[in-house]
């Protein structure tokens, strides 16, 4: 195969190991960067918080625990599933202000469905009204994100100004369907969503199951790839360098899916479920292998019999993953995201080209109103309440996380995994800082900081790319 | 401009017109509110009136809309109407200043409505806002006496989380320092909002590894945050949680029992209070003669004033009813989910 040998430069012998290898794994060194600053951020938390208070971290502290992990990506989860579409919206050279205000307008909205019209009305509990809520939260979303689309894109009104009005009158409108009181509690199927109740938490058993439907995708995309490549004529990763990325891929998902499925159930939750079964706890016995946990005292050991409940992947984290997975899919593999990245190139020429752009910024908007409504279900049901104030402020952690994952506001440039890191870093910060116990101030001077500073980063390596 | 003093103009022959009714009626109370934006303040207007029209006075009120300006024209407007008192619910409590010096120097009597502006003449009427504070640490004593507590504050920058936390620290200062009480976790919230507080409380129970007794949340909507953390990990309903403003949805969470009290503002026993004193001052009383009054001086300039402080009312599992009977909130509402015999009022 003389392609095969051409995706070796002729000069790459003379280059150091590392470069050669970045070119021929064509690995993003922008996103190798992200993830060892990210390591760096989480070791240094975990360093911390154990000189604070030890515990059963990586490094004695409380951060790089199971269960920090795991809440942290449930925390992460909101946040993430927006980004995914401020990528494209920026990308499309626009700027999408209004989410916050609208994450609180459709999550109050979808709170007064169920709690106040439709939980009188047929039933708490019903079955039909946590599918009327998620779906009357997707609906609304989207018609909100197409209308500031339609404002954009045919009114000619610039984006920036169309959605910070939306900032200002969604949280009103917000306001105004509640007047102001909190909504709760949810529907109980419902609050699955959030992640804050066993029955949104996979399991081990399922969790091992999806992580390795997730290799297999993952090696079948990447021998897919290559035969892509063949058919097309196009440069071809040495087979080694196939096989590395297959591996990293797959040993990801493994990592994750071995630490989300050793955080056990919280003690309490344990008891209710074994007083609510009629079962009974057997004593716990420390330091046995097994496949079950017990109780001894006020903590959880392993134990060979009793009571086996490990948490694994909560329903939030599935859908932001699931949501990233489809979005990267959109954005890297149909006409549409291809159509997304040209505007953001050059507008006049993806006009001339025969791109609809005017409708393009309509789909892109709704797009992005669509995840609001996803956002909107998460956070709601994770709170198990719903008030104006939910979601206030986030559009600026999720342009923020969008950023920081590369996306420039000059268009053209961004991608969603990129986007996803940014936000899993923004939430780091923030829960980090809350585990050290420092002042929220401090926190937000952080978190300012780092933004900057991560786009300052992002412009030298840019400039040193070119 | 000339639309402005067209109506302008307006006002004055309607106030003319409603100031003759006035006079046939009685004494007359005017109200000039900041804003009707939150929901609160219809209830306590509800109140007023009431008490008012109840005594054969008549009421009169003005609506700020949010604005210091405004309410400045309003305050005019009202002394042109000759009033015998006005309650002044202060937008900005520097700025209304000089209205309020208007009002006197027309002998018109003046109050400062459930917001405190530092004029020596004027009556002040409110909550002990301290004492909600305090009310908050009495009651999580009373059901847990001592441990790890944590301290979910307001946001930084509003004086009242810093008077919240001053009125549980008065309470909890002798366990503090003797160590039955041992300070885990105090975050301020930034905007008070709820999902701050329950990421504050989330990272707060992993730092300790659930090792946390009673946590003192200092209004109703971050107590659901909390509330919704704590269930995560099982502990709801076993860890004590306070709040305040006796949202409904925390009415109910305290039947519920996860949470285990909501201190209560009763806004229409203000404003009834306030109508009271109002009726009292219109009709000649001396201030000292009224119910309650006595000397406040804990304002920003610390100038000394005659007040009334409300004492808040805890709702707790055992006086729902409370706050049912004043209509507050509905029975429903307050005993949605509730077992049957395990809270007195939803029987």
């Amino acid at each position: 195969m003389s392609k095969e040998s051409a995706s070796t430069p002729a000069a790459a012998p003379t280059k150091p190991l590392l470069s050669r290898f970045l070119a021929a794994t064509e690995i993003d060194t922008r996103m190798l960067g992200m993830v060892a600053a990210l390591f760096a951020i989480w070791c240094a938390f975990d360093i911390y918080s154990g000189f604070l208070r030890p515990n059963t971290g990586l490094f004695g502290g409380a951060f790089l625990t199971p269960r920090n992990l795991w809440t942290l990506l449930v925390q992460t989860s909101s946040i993430a599933v927006m980004t995914t579409g401020m990528v494209l919206v920026i990308v499309m050279r626009h700027i999408d202000l209004s989410v916050g205000s609208m994450l609180s307008l459709v999550a109050v909205a979808g709170a007064v469905l169920q709690v106040f019209i439709l939980g009188p009305a047929i039933g708490v509990g019903h079955p039909a009204i946590w599918i009327a809520a998620v779906a009357a939260c997707l609906v609304l979303g989207t018609l909100i994100g197409a209308m500031n689309g339609f404002l954009t894109a045919y009114a000619q009104i610039p984006a920036f100004i169309v959605t910070l009005g939306g900032l200002i009158a969604y949280s009103g409108v917000a306001f105004l369907l509640a007047s102001g009181v909190t909504i709760a509690p949810m529907d109980k199927t419902y609050k699955i969503i959030g992640g804050g109740v066993p029955e949104s938490w996979l399991g081990p058993t399922w969790s091992w199951a999806l992580a390795f439907v997730a290799c297999a995708l993952i090696i079948l995309a990447v021998a897919n790839g290559r035969r892509q490549r063949k058919r097309f004529g196009f440069q071809m990763r040495p087979v080694w360098a196939e096989a590395v990325l297959a591996t990293i891929g797959s040993a990801a998902v493994l990592g994750t899916t071995a630490v989300l499925t050793s955080y056990p159930w919280p003690f309490g939750l344990i008891r209710q479920y074994a007083a609510d079964n009629d079962v009974t706890i057997p004593e716990g016995v420390e330091n046995v292998n097994g496949d079950a946990i017990c109780m001894a005292a006020d903590r959880i050991v392993r134990c060979t019999e009793g009571l086996i409940y490990y948490t694994g992947y909560a329903a939030p984290v599935l859908v932001a993953l699931a949501v990233g997975a489809a979005m990267s899919f959109i954005a890297t593999r149909t006409k549409f995201g291809r159509y997304v990245y040209a505007i953001g190139g050059n507008p006049e020429a993806a006009e001339l080209a025969g791109i609809n752009t005017k409708m393009m910024t309509v789909k892109v908007f709704a797009l992005m109103g669509f995840l609001v409504g996803v956002s909107s279900i998460i956070a709601s049901a994770r709170l198990d309440a719903a008030t104006n104030a939910l979601g206030q402020l986030n559009e600026l952690f999720v342009i923020a996380s969008a950023v920081i994952g590369g996306t420039s506001l000059a268009g053209g440039i961004g991608t969603i995994y990129g986007a996803l890191l940014g936000a899993l870093m923004m939430q780091s910060i923030q829960s980090g800082m809350a585990l050290l116990n420092l002042p929220a101030a401090f926190q937000n001077i952080v978190v300012g900081t780092v933004l900057v500073f991560a786009v300052f980063v992002d412009q030298l390596y840019r400039r040193r790319v070119k | 401009m000339k639309k402005f003093a067209t109506a302008i103009l307006a006002g004055v022959a309607m106030t003319m017109a409603l100031s003759t009714v006035a006079e046939a009626a009685g004494k007359t109370i005017a109200v000039s509110w900041k804003t009707f934006q939150e929901e609160r303040w219809k209830t306590d207007e509800a109140a007023i009136k009431a008490a008012v029209e109840a005594a054969g006075d008549s009421y009169i009120s003005t609506d700020a809309q949010g604005s210091a300006q405004k309410q400045a024209a309003d305050i005019e407007g009202l002394i042109s109407q000759r009033p015998d008192v006005i309650l002044v619910v202060a937008f900005d409590s520097d700025a209304i200043l000089p209205s309020i010096k208007a009002i006197s120097d027309a002998g018109i009597k003046s109050i400062a409505y459930d917001v405190q502006f530092e004029d020596p003449n004027a009556l002040y009427i409110t909550f002990d806002n301290i004492g909600v504070g305090r009310i908050m640490a009495e009651e999580i004593l009373k059901v847990q006496p001592e441990g790890n507590y944590a301290f979910i504050k307001g946001d930084k920058g509003d004086p009242n989380a810093t008077f919240l936390f001053q009125g549980m620290m008065e309470v909890l200062k002798p366990s503090l320092d003797s160590g039955k009480i041992k300070n885990v976790c105090e975050t301020f919230t930034d905007g008070w909002k709820p999902d701050n507080a329950q990421r504050n409380m989330e990272q707060c129970l992993t730092s300790t590894d659930n090792k946390v007794d009673a946590v003192l949340s200092e209004n109703d909507g971050m107590a659901s945050g909390v509330v919704a953390a704590l269930e995560a990990q099982g502990l709801a309903g076993t860890v004590p949680v306070t709040g305040q403003d006796g949202d409904k949805a925390a009415i109910n969470r305290v039947a519920l029992g996860t949470q285990t009290v909501s201190v209560w503002k009763n806004s229409t026993d203000l404003g009834k209070v306030a109508a009271e004193a109002a009726i009292a001052l219109a009709n000649g009383d001396d201030v000292s003669s009224i119910k309650g009054v006595a000397k406040f001086s804990g304002g920003k300039n610390g100038v000394e004033m005659d007040s009334i402080l409300l004492a808040p009312t805890p709702i707790t599992k055992d006086n729902i009813d409370v706050a049912i009977e004043a209509g507050h909130i509905t029975k429903e509402e307050a005993c949605a989910g509730v077992k049957a015999g395990s809270v007195p009022a939803c029987g």
